[in-house]
């Protein structure tokens, strides 16, 4: 099956000019970062990409280039010289979604809330809302290597599991209710 | 997503690594359905064998993986591939990343070529291949620690 095929021979000049300006690229969507952000290990990314990124992820962020764990605190923003808009690119998104902070008239204001990015506080509350806060994040990790069998998705158990979790959850607020 | 596949695109025909092809024209029409083409690296046990990858790409691309496969006559004989085109591969499904691309995605591909020890198929392609959907991504791959 060989053949000649001349566009192919003779490129042995591998990313040879990575110009300077390709280093301030966003990795997510590839062009110069805007309302730029480095995480903690260091990789640069547009906010609203990075962002969107972690949204469409909940429950496990890790960095796209590198795997390393980030957290939407832990992001740097970067100004540069004329940059005008001194403001946080953070707050310039909406927060992410209101579904894992549900207020309820039981709960005393939840302890210390830390302000819109203190996204763990209802745990403290009351018993069966620390239940909600955990059983939320699902727990994969990525699976690296391959194989070749395929079938059933593999965290079809976990799914059913928070599931029982949550009428159990749910049952036992009733409960706490009725009581 | 537009902009960031002709950006891919520009850099690919530009700088293409080794062992990867691009031609323009058959992908100009449709920004969102590449043919590229990959060629065995030397030394390897699909030396010198050329085949044809395709990539589709869905609105919500590189957010959400491409669909990728082999196309054409000649699809490599691998443990991990199967003979309707299918790659078993977890980063175009549960390890794809935003910051991947055309050009990672090939190398990776060629590296797992590259790495094969013996020319098989996978040992269920007979079933899979009779009842798997056209798109690979409607496949839920289950990936082990084996490394090939
Ligand atoms: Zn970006
Ligand atoms: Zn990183």
């Amino acid at each position: 099956m060989s053949s000649s095929d001349s566009t192919f021979e003779g490129s042995d000049k591998k990313e040879s000019d990575n110009s300077s300006a390709s280093n301030y690229e966003c990795n997510i969507c590839f062009d110069v970062a805007r309302d730029a952000v480095v995480s903690m290990c260091g990789h640069l990314f547009c906010w609203p990409c990075i962002h969107r990124w972690m949204t469409a992820r909940s429950g496990r962020m890790t960095c796209p280039v590198c795997k390393a764990d980030i957290n939407e605190d832990k992001f740097i923003p970067l100004y540069g010289r004329n940059t005008t808009d001194q403001q946080d690119p953070r707050k310039k998104v909406p927060p992410r979604p209101q579904g894992q902070r549900q207020e309820s008239e039981n709960t005393n204001g939840g302890g210390f809330n830390l302000g819109e990015n203190f996204s763990m506080s209802f745990g403290i509350g009351a018993f069966p809302f620390g239940v909600f806060s955990t059983f939320n994040v699902p727990d994969r990790q990525g699976h690296y290597g391959h194989g070749h069998t395929h079938g059933p998705a593999p965290n079809q158990d976990e799914q059913f599991l928070s599931k029982v979790f949550l009428y159990v959850a749910v049952f036992f607020i009733f409960w706490l209710i009725l009581a | 997503m537009e902009r960031r596949l002709r950006k891919e695109l520009t850099n690919l025909i530009k700088d293409p690594p080794d062992g990867i092809v691009v031609d323009p024209d058959k992908i100009s029409q449709n920004i969102t359905e590449w043919t590229v083409d990959v060629k065995g690296a030397e030394g390897t046990l699909y030396q010198g064998e050329k085949f044809t990858l395709q990539f589709k790409f869905g609105s919500k691309y590189p957010f959400d993986s491409p669909q990728v496969m082999f196309v054409g006559k000649h699809v490599p004989e691998h443990p991990h591939i199967y003979s309707n085109g299918h790659i078993c591969l977890s980063i175009l499904s549960d390890d794809w990343s935003p910051a991947l691309s055309v050009q990672s995605i090939c190398l990776s591909i060629l590296s797992m070529l590259s790495s094969c020890s013996e020319k098989k198929r996978p040992p269920d392609d007979m079933f899979y291949v009779r009842t798997a959907s056209k798109n690979p991504k409607r496949t839920q791959w289950l990936f082990h620690d084996d490394t090939v």
